[in-house]
């Protein structure tokens, strides 16, 4: 019989990362300016370990994917609409902030209860997906967190593959220094993969699957519950975008000789 | 079934029943949207139409947009908002970022502070008499007419508008809303319209399959609503296929482009202060400024398609106006947070399409709403969507089906019966004066304007392509014709368009690039979340005679584009072009000085629906 | 407790300890003298002997070891084990480690296990008043933020290049046992890249490559072969550590061939790496801000891109040369050889 899993994916919504962003310190703390009106999308890592977990639980008939978001929800919800013709998952909302200053501690234990909230989850065959860094906090610390929250302590981060073995062993290639990989395999789940960029192309769109997902992510942004953080025991005393500017020399007329001189002299000095 | 242009007609498509299918999410389209949801359901929560396609659920609705994110690549506005005001009275602007309530209005006649602008001897002499008149080299005109006043009206980002609006309309489940997925084609059987087919994915650049192909899929729909904005592919598809009225045509278009700026501390201008501007940097280029609150502006150009000139690169111009002594004082020491472009169909109510047919209805700008007297768009989109809105309601409940005859006796009759029908008569010829210059415009618009449209200045509208004069025509007395050429050489061995160097060449500054607010063209494209083309699609933009391409001497499309992704071949011929650097503004599909000997309508250039363009909602 | 720092430094397959790991020492040192605590430090492996003749220089309080076999290669379970027993005993109110791929594995799961809290890749640390306060990035180094905790224990990831290395010396230390045991079995380490290695972090250079290096060039062509062998010239005669811009690896990943040695691991910017180099080369890239985020921690910036106007010329380079690369790089190889 063919190992199933019960995938549940962490992931944040972050503003798309190509957009200039300037943090501004509000009443309650740091945040970024015009946030509500930037563009969001999931965030990038989580992005990946999506795609993973979709394509994992299609290789393994019978097995399910969550996702699970812990960002404010007209947000998600437009989110939703750039991701959900992708891949069929099940919605899970929290509703509370997604900023990059909000605490991974706090952050984990919501998400965290969120996931126990689950009904019906094989904790054996449960396999905690979710980018090993984002684009907001980028403390690659939340996924480890819910993991020994919910007493999963084979984890992996920096992952860019993943296999399973005939016997259910879970093969890993977790990302470590000098562009290298750490090989380990762990002998099944229930695991935590905190993902890199895998090797997965973006699914194209199909209107199919958004009908299919969509079914359950309206209601499931209805029912959110709402989770304010308190961010007791972390305070910023400044956040601001590097400012210096360098007085760039331009060269335009230079000729390709005198050029290689210059930059050879350079890599030398 | 059969389609008309069908992309891959051996390919194996998939098919998904829906009962409303909407191409294009813009102010019509969340204007019927928003109509629609709040008839679709009884207040127990029980539907109150049913679906055919899903038996006991409501009507399945989905909307197909095709930029990566709703609102993405328009535009900043004024508006009176009548018909939004209409469809929802409660209506709090705070709750949309960027909107206000209109504060101020100012219209100015620009002078030329440089010299270098192309003006008539008329236009050189009422300069001179304005001159004693003006401050900061602009006479602000001291009483607006009633025509063109949008107060009480508000400001805002229509990406911000349309954003907020499809949070509403999709929060309850019953509208679908889906970005990122354009629409081909419409599904054309036996002179019906039966859905929509979408956009082959997993393609290579000339749409032959490549890695991961999905064939777009077919979109089967009782009724297809096309709100695909002044030059979508559908809309153009449907504009071939069923004809024009008689009379009819889409021939006067602009290119709108704009900055969104974070405006200095030393700006007094107050959230809702709208100022235009004529005049300046040429006679035929107007200018529009917007504040939003926290301090922050939209603001930009018009560069319409009776500008005689083939080198109408409007990104250039763009920095010149803001440079103008009049505007430069509120924007000086603040900084460029985003940039867009985009086309506007101005021939209102003469652009009219067919707005009915068995199975499909127009809404928006591309079915001739825009009033192009009192230079309004969005609101009327909003009311021809609503009007839609309404007028499916009554069929659903009726149990009525689409045909042609159902959806003129319902939508179309309740366009004809509304003030969006009356004042678009009114604005109907209030421009002819332009195809015969600037200063006979503008005493048609304001003849037309004074005399509820009974009077005006004619001028018969001619084909885009019909504007444009040779080089050498166009800079008579200014540029030699040997000069021309050298500098024409001199761009091709370059691989560059000749606009900049032409500006050079009569005397406009070199801009003083700042990398805040004065930035290089390329640079802008990276700004407000770059310029995106998502992978896997097929390029959009394709010559349908090569040949003529190659004889070309103007190559508007490669100067009028607006981010520079159409450039020069330098093995001649077609010219290139790179999805990746497209911002979607449509101008190359009229900004062409030939026309398609298939279809003399239309220009040699053609555009096809795609992904991608402008990330970002805030222009 | 409060004012306790442990460092924890962990041995690479020789048994030594890697310069990140005496940087992150010389963070523990300066933040327990700012504080006027205690220094204590551990050494987690497969051995440790060399280690402890390292880390002398820091005159650590106590020293504790936990090596064997089951710590000889990283392994979440074993290693995060070893940190909360070694944080267990010696009640450190403080625990610091290199952000190196082995701590920061763990790095979170230590701190929830503690009851404490964490912040990843701290690029500094000052005392001010007796309140500890760090600096870290946040949004993928577009912003610096300086940040204090009342929480404790802190659990702070020293970001590479950070802080100067901490002189070697010798010390005692006293072995810990831990007993744990673990689902996975690490099976070594593999290549990231087929051919010569292109990513090196101690490399005195970085060169980026960009994707006007896959576009037709002045004769109309595209000559990737003649790029790929160019960029692989010059990063073996530099000895330079290789990257891309996002967009030539995305070109790369539509399945199209161009310069196949660049993978997702050698992308810089926004969503790739910001790493650490005295010098950088940028060639044929344009971008603006969040493209050259990849570049924040590069300390002199030179770019070669046939456009004046480029985003680079705005004050992100300190020289722009306005040129053909093929032809500039072909000359630059030459001299380098």
């Amino acid at each position: 019989m063919p190992t199933t899993y019960q995938i549940v994916v962490c992931g944040g919504i972050v503003p798309d990362p190509l957009q200039s962003l300037e943090p501004v310190m509000g009443p309650t703390g740091p945040a970024l300016k015009n946030e509500m009106m930037l563009p969001s999308v999931l965030d990038p890592w989580a992005w990946h370990a999506l795609f993973e977990a979709a394509d994992l639980a299609k290789r393994h008939p019978g097995s399910k994917v969550w996702l699970v978001s812990m960002s404010p929800k007209a947000k998600l919800q437009q989110v939703m609409m750039g991701l959900a013709q992708k891949v069929p998952f099940e919605l899970v909302v929290v509703d509370g902030p997604a900023s990059g200053f909000a605490d991974a501690v706090e952050t984990a234990a919501a998400l965290a209860g969120a996931i126990e909230g689950i009904p019906d989850l094989d904790r054996s065959k449960l396999l905690l997906f979710g980018g090993w860094q984002s684009a907001s906090r980028g403390t690659g610390a939340v996924l480890q967190m819910i993991g020994e929250i919910l007493g999963i302590d084979e984890q992996f981060q920096g992952v860019d593959k993943l296999t399973v073995d005939d016997s259910g062993g879970l093969e890993i290639l977790e990302r470590i220094e000098a562009g290298a990989w750490q090989k380990s395999r762990c002998a099944g789940a229930p695991a935590v993969l905190g993902w890199a960029t895998g090797e997965l192309p973006e699914p194209p769109n199909n209107p199919q699957i958004g009908m299919q997902n969509m079914r359950g992510i309206m209601p499931a942004l209805q029912q959110a519950k709402p989770a304010a953080l308190s961010g007791e025991g972390l305070s910023y005393d400044s956040v601001e975008s590097p400012k210096q500017r360098r007085e760039t020399r331009v060269e335009t007329e230079m000729d390709a000789d005198a050029i290689a001189d210059e930059i050879a002299a350079w890599l030398k000095g | 079934m059969s389609t008309e242009t069908a992309t891959m007609p051996e390919v194996e498509r998939q098919t998904m029943p829906v009962d409303i299918a909407c191409v294009g999410f813009g102010p019509a389209t969340g204007g019927f949207l928003h109509t629609l949801q709040q008839g679709l359901m009884n207040e127990d929560g029980t539907p109150a139409v049913e679906s055919k396609v899903m038996p006991g659920m409501p009507p399945q609705v989905i909307c197909y947009e095709r930029a990566d994110d709703l609102g993405f690549g328009v535009s900043g506005v004024v508006t009176e908002g009548r018909a939004i005001r209409e469809s929802m009275p409660d209506l709090d602007l705070g709750e949309i970022p960027t909107a206000a309530e209109v504060t101020s209005e100012k219209v100015a006649y620009l002078l030329d502070p440089i010299g270098a602008s192309r003006r008539s001897g008329l236009l050189k002499v009422t300069d001179t008499l304005i001159k004693p008149f003006a401050k900061n080299h602009a006479f602000t005109i001291p009483w607006i007419p009633p025509f063109l006043r949008k107060e009480p009206g508000m400001v805002f980002s229509i990406g911000q508008f349309c954003q907020w609006v499809g949070q509403r309309v999709t929060a309850d489940g019953t509208v679908q809303v889906w970005p990122g997925t354009p629409v081909s084609e419409a599904l054309i059987d036996d002179e019906k319209v039966k859905g929509v087919r979408l956009l082959d994915q997993g393609v290579d650049r000339d749409g032959k399959p490549a890695a991961g192909f999905m064939p777009g899929m077919d979109i089967e729909a009782a009724l297809t609503v096309v709100g695909d904005g002044p030059f979508g592919a559908v809309g153009r598809q449907l504009d071939e296929h069923f004809g024009m009225p008689e009379g009819h045509h889409s021939r006067d278009w602009a290119v709108g482009m704009k900055f969104v700026i974070d405006l200095p501390e030393s700006c007094n201008l107050k959230p809702g202060a709208v100022l235009h501007t004529m005049g300046y940097p040429e006679p035929e280029i107007f200018g529009f400024f917007y504040v939003f609150p926290d301090r922050v502006a939209s603001c930009g150009i018009f560069v319409p398609s009776w500008f005689e000139s083939p080198t109408r690169t409007a990104y250039r111009y763009l920095q010149h106006w803001l440079m103008h002594p009049w505007i430069w004082q509120h924007v000086e020491g603040g900084s460029l947070r985003s940039w867009g472009a985009k086309s506007i169909a101005e021939s209102g109510r003469k652009g009219e399409p067919h707005l009915v047919g068995d199975g499909y209805a127009r809404i928006g700008e591309g079915s001739g709403g825009t009033n192009v007297l009192r230079n309004s768009g969005v609101d009327e989109a909003w009311a021809t969507g609503s009007q839609l809105g309404e007028a499916v309601l009554e069929l659903l409940k009726d149990g009525k089906p689409f045909t042609k005859e159902n959806l003129e006796a319902t939508y179309v009759r309740r366009r004809r019966e509304s003030w969006l029908e009356k004042e678009s008569v009114k604005a109907e010829n209030a421009r002819n004066g332009f195809q015969k210059g600037f200063v006979r415009g503008i005493i048609g618009t304001a003849m037309a304007g004074m005399t509820g449209g009974r009077l005006h200045l004619g001028g018969e509208i001619m084909r885009p392509s019909e504007h444009v004069p040779t080089l050498e025509d166009y800079y008579k007395g200014r540029v030699s014709a040997e000069e021309i050429t050298e500098i024409r050489k001199a761009c091709e061995a370059k691989g560059a368009g000749l606009h900049d160097a032409l500006m050079d060449k009569v005397g406009w500054p070199e801009i003083p690039l700042d990398g805040k607010l004065l930035v290089s063209q390329q640079d802008a494209l990276l700004l407000g979340g770059k310029v995106q083309a998502p992978p896997g699609y097929a390029d959009h933009v394709t010559f349908h005679d090569t040949t003529i391409c190659e004889s070309c001497e103007e190559r508007i499309c490669i100067e009028a584009c607006s981010g520079q992704a159409i450039t020069m071949n330098p093995e001649g011929g077609t010219p290139l072009f790179e999805r990746e650097k497209c911002v979607h503004c449509g101008a190359c599909l009229w900004n062409c000085s030939h026309t398609d000997p298939s279809n003399p309508e239309r220009g040699n250039v053609n555009f096809q629906a795609s992904t991608g363009g402008f990330h970002s909602a805030e222009n | 407790m409060d004012t306790k720092v442990l460092w924890i430094g962990f041995t690479d397959g020789s048994g030594m300890l890697e310069k990140p790991a005496l940087e992150a020492l010389t963070a523990a040192c300066t933040i327990a003298d700012g504080l006027g605590g205690e220094l204590v430090a551990a050494v987690v492996g497969g051995s440790a002997e060399t280690a402890l003749g390292q880390i002398g220089g820091a005159s650590p309080a106590s020293v504790t070891t936990v090596t064997g076999e089951t710590w000889s290669a990283p392994r979440y379970k074993t290693d995060a084990a070893a940190c909360e027993q070694v944080a267990k005993t010696t009640e450190a109110g403080i625990v610091v480690s290199a952000a190196g791929s082995r701590f920061s594995r763990i790095a979170a799961g230590l701190a929830q296990r503690l009851g404490g809290a964490v912040d990843t890749q701290v690029t500094a640390a000052k005392v001010e008043g007796g309140t500890l306060k760090v600096d870290r990035w946040f949004y993928r180094q577009r912003m610096i933020g300086t940040i204090q905790r009342s929480t404790r224990p802190w659990v702070l990831s020293v970001a590479p290049g950070s802080f100067a290395p901490c002189a070697e010396g010798a010390v005692e230390a006293t072995p810990l046992e831990v007993a744990t045991e673990s689902r996975t079995t690490p099976l070594g380490v593999e290549a990231g890249t087929s051919g010569a290695q292109t990513i090196r972090p101690d490399a005195d250079v970085l060169l980026v490559a960009g994707a006007g290096w896959t576009k037709k060039q002045a004769d109309g062509e595209v000559h990737v072969d003649v790029a790929a062998d160019l960029i692989l010239d010059f990063a073996e005669s530099a000895r330079a550590s290789l990257g891309s811009s996002k967009s030539m690896v995305d070109l790369a990943s539509e399945g199209q061939a161009v310069l196949p040695f660049l993978t997702h691991l050698h992308q810089i910017g926004q969503t790739g790496a910001s790493p650490r180099h005295p010098k950088g080369l940028a060639t044929c890239c344009h971008g603006e801000e969040p493209h050259a985020v990849g570049w924040r921690f590069i300390n002199e910036r030179r770019a070669i891109n046939t456009n004046a106007a480029c985003g680079w010329a705005q004050g992100k380079a300190d020289v722009l040369y306005v040129a053909d690369a093929f032809e500039v790089m072909r000359k630059v190889n030459e001299r380098l050889k």
